[in-house]
Parts: C-alpha cells; structure tokens; sequence
C-alpha cells in the first residue's frame, strides 16, 4: 500500500506531467496502469501524476520505415492493433502473452519498459528490434537505444521531470525474421523465461543477430557473444545449438520458487535454440 | 480526497482515500457484486468497465478513476429484467457458485461492446483474465457465443 499518498496530479499534456514532476516538492512518482504502483508496498511515496489520461500518449502509429507508440497506451491495443511485418508482428505477440485481457486493458507499453519486472514482457521484444525510447522534458526530448535505458536501469537513467513519451522501433524488410517466445506456468502467470530474437539474412549469411532474453535473469539482457558467434555464419543445426550453449553458459540466474535454476538453465538453452530456428526459417522466407 | 465517478449511468461525489484500492470503493458504495478474490490482479472476480475498458478494480487506485465512468454488474440487468448475457449465463448452466459470475460479465460485456461476431477463440481471449474455481470454463463460452446470436438475430431483450 502506499502509505503516505495524498495527493493525484492530472496532467492534460506531456509537458504539464513533465512540469508537475519537476516541480514537486514531495516525493511524486510517474502512474500510468498502475499495475505496478497499486501492488507496491512504498510508504515514502507522497504524490502520482497519471499520464494515463494523456490522450497525446496513446497511439499506435507506423509508416513505411517505423512503428511508434505512445508511451501510455495500453498493451491490448498494441497487441489488437493491425500493424504487420516483422516488428510489428513480434510486438503484438509480445503483448498479447502479457497476462490477461483485464492485465493488458491496463498495463502500458511504456510501463512495461520503465517499471522493468524480471517479468515484464515487452523490453525483450524491444531489444531485438532495436528500439529506441523518446524521452521528454517538457518540449525538450531526446531518443536514446532502449537498451541505455534498460543497461542503465530507467529510474536512474531519466531525469527529474522527464517520462518515456514514445517507443520507435524500426520496420524491417524482407530477409529478417523475428520470434518471440515466454514460459509460464501458466498463460497469465508471471514469465519464467522469456526469449527474443532477431535474425537477418543475406546472401545465404546471418547478417545481423539479436537474442535477447528476460525472467530468467534480474533484468532483460542481449547476450552479445552468441550475437557475435552468429554473425556472418551461415546458418546451421550446430551453429545455433552453440550459440544457444553460449548464451545460457555464463548467465546469472535469478531465483523464483516456481522452478529450480537447472531446470529454467536447461530449458532457456532449449528456447533459445528454438527461438533462433524460427528467426531463422522466417528470414528465408 | 474528493472522486467524482460515474457508476453504472449515476454520478457519485465519493469522499475516499487517497490511496485507497478501486474495489474498495465500489463495495463501500454499495456495488457489492464487485468481488475480491486474489487481490493482487490475477483472478479477474473484481473486474469492472472503467471507460469502456474491463480491467481488475483491486489494482486500481480510486484516484485512477476521476471523472471516468465505470460499469459493474448492477448495471448490467436485475434478476426482474437480466442483460442477455445474464440469461444466458443462467440458461446455459455457466453460473456454477457464482463468485466469478460479475467479472466474467463484465469482460464478456466489453467483448460484444466491440466485437458483436465473437468466434470462440475470441470469447476465449476476452474471458481469459477471469478465473473460476468451478472450472466452469465451457459453458460460459456457450452462453458468449449464444448471447452474440441472439443480439444479432435482434431477439427482444434488455439493453
């Protein structure tokens, strides 16, 4: 519960909520689903400002180079929204195994990426497609890779009074394919893993490898070296069984009652191989 | 703090506390078919419409919802002149204890709203947040699927 919250701000634009956060002087959080915020047992938190109701925060927009989505819009329109090809296929996936219908109708596509669970969905997918985050201080705004923010953990990457306003991700052509894959104990449980990928092919080589994965570990990570094993191979049954053993050889795993570490290790490997099969198969296509 | 909502079509000025959870709210306003089962966003028994959108009420801070408008079962029908949903909730035997009863109402509910031909993966999809302990899971969709049919053939019914 949040013990000592008195006071909701309201703000009608970004640059309101960006003023309304700098200016604070008790301690203001960002709410935007609330998912995360109503279940947070944090008594120092005095005041939110809801962005929720920003109406110039929520869209799904893409054009012919990329899909850009506003920072508060809720997961079920991503996931319902008719964007295609191969991000926007792999983001509406992604959105679409976040919990359930009643979860997604709340928790936001910006939310998922800054509230950052060992859980949370989206970030994986956003790293394989090499997003990038719009972040704004009022009319001032920079665009920074999501994976800065995610390195940097987005607390403390952003500055007073500046919230993710925006998340861009590029639109691939033909030769790329992507795959997305959690496992749960169940459909709406939290994730225990989570794997994303993202391969591009060219003249019968991988040109570009993106693997990324999350649940399993503290926060979502690239695994860079089985990236770098990939790139510039040609793709075979053995080369990704060796980058799935790269990727989960050195991974530090963080604990959860619902499985033991060997079991989550073992099974990573196993969707990591599958994940790269997929990405893979559909980049031939 | 002062909220102004409206609930099920009325206007309510409700004095709450600021960090007080929506579903709290509506019972102590009297909504009482707002059901509190897991309390931390997972079992969807507390689900209402909060602009056209069903989400959890317990993972909701009252405070979320200023000026919005929210729908929970009691706005749906009464047992003199039951939603079509209802009927069919009770017609096809999908009611089991009753407990998940308002929330998968309330879901089903926002899926007509926006899609009035629902296949069953869709009513699947739409129901899949409300969980029942009774495992009541088949007929529910039967009683969907049906309350879809009767909308569209434009069979007398409430709302």
């Amino acid at each position: 519960m949040l013990k000592k919250l008195t006071q909701f701000y309201y703000p009608k634009t970004v640059e309101e909520a960006c003023l309304q956060l700098a200016n604070a002087k008790e301690k203001t959080s960002v709410l935007a689903g609330g998912t995360s915020e109503a279940l947070r047992n944090d008594s120092t938190i005095e005041a939110l400002v809801d962005i929720s109701k920003i109406k110039e925060l929520s869209y799904v927009k893409s054009d012919s180079s990329s899909i850009a989505i506003g920072a508060a819009t809720p997961v079920q329109d991503i996931y319902k929204s008719d964007l295609s090809g191969v991000s926007g296929e792999l983001l509406k996936t992604a959105a679409g195994k976040i919990g359930s219908t009643l979860l997604r109708n709340a928790i936001t596509a910006g939310g998922n990426l800054v509230a950052l669970f060992p859980w949370s969905d989206l970030p994986a997918a956003y790293m394989v497609l090499d997003a990038e985050v719009v972040c704004r201080k009022g009319k001032p705004k920079r665009t920074v890779p999501v994976i800065n923010l995610i390195n940097s953990k987005p607390a403390a990457f952003l500055d007073k009074g500046e919230i993710v306003a925006e998340i861009k991700v590029p639109v691939f052509k033909k030769g790329t394919g992507a795959s997305f894959a959690k496992m749960s104990k169940t459909s709406n449980d939290y994730s225990l893993i989570t794997v994303a990928s993202r391969i591009t092919i060219a003249d019968g080589k991988i040109k570009e490898a993106r693997l990324a994965i999350n649940a399993i570990t503290a926060q979502p990570v690239r695994c860079e070296e089985a990236e770098k094993l990939l790139t510039s191979k040609k793709p075979s049954a053995e080369l990704i069984a060796e980058a799935a053993k790269k990727a989960v050889a050195g991974l530090k795993i963080r604990k959860d009652y619902r499985a033991t570490e060997e079991y989550r290790k073992e099974v990573c490997e196993v969707m990591i191989r599958r994940s790269l099969e997929e990405s893979i198969a559909k980049a031939g296509k | 703090m002062k909220l102004n909502v409206k609930i099920n079509g009325k206007k309510f000025d409700l004095e709450v506390n600021p960090n007080a959870m929506l579903i709290d709210v509506l019972r102590d306003a009297g909504f009482k078919s707002v059901k509190s089962g897991c309390n931390e966003g997972s079992c969807g028994a507390c689900a209402v419409m909060i602009d056209g959108r069903p989400k959890n009420s317990c993972i909701v801070l009252a405070g979320q919802v200023q000026n919005s408008e929210i729908l929970t079962a009691e706005g749906l029908g009464n047992p003199e002149t039951p939603h079509i949903l209802q009927k069919s909730f009770v017609d096809h035997g999908a009611t089991q204890c009753g407990y998940c009863n308002p929330g998968s109402l309330i879901s089903a509910k926002a899926l007509l709203d926006r899609n009035p031909k629902p296949t069953e993966a869709d009513v699947k999809d739409a129901l899949d947040g409300n969980l029942c302990r009774c495992t009541g899971y088949v007929k529910r969709i039967e009683a969907v699927l049906d309350s879809a049919k009767i909308i569209q053939k434009g069979t007398k019914g409430n709302k």
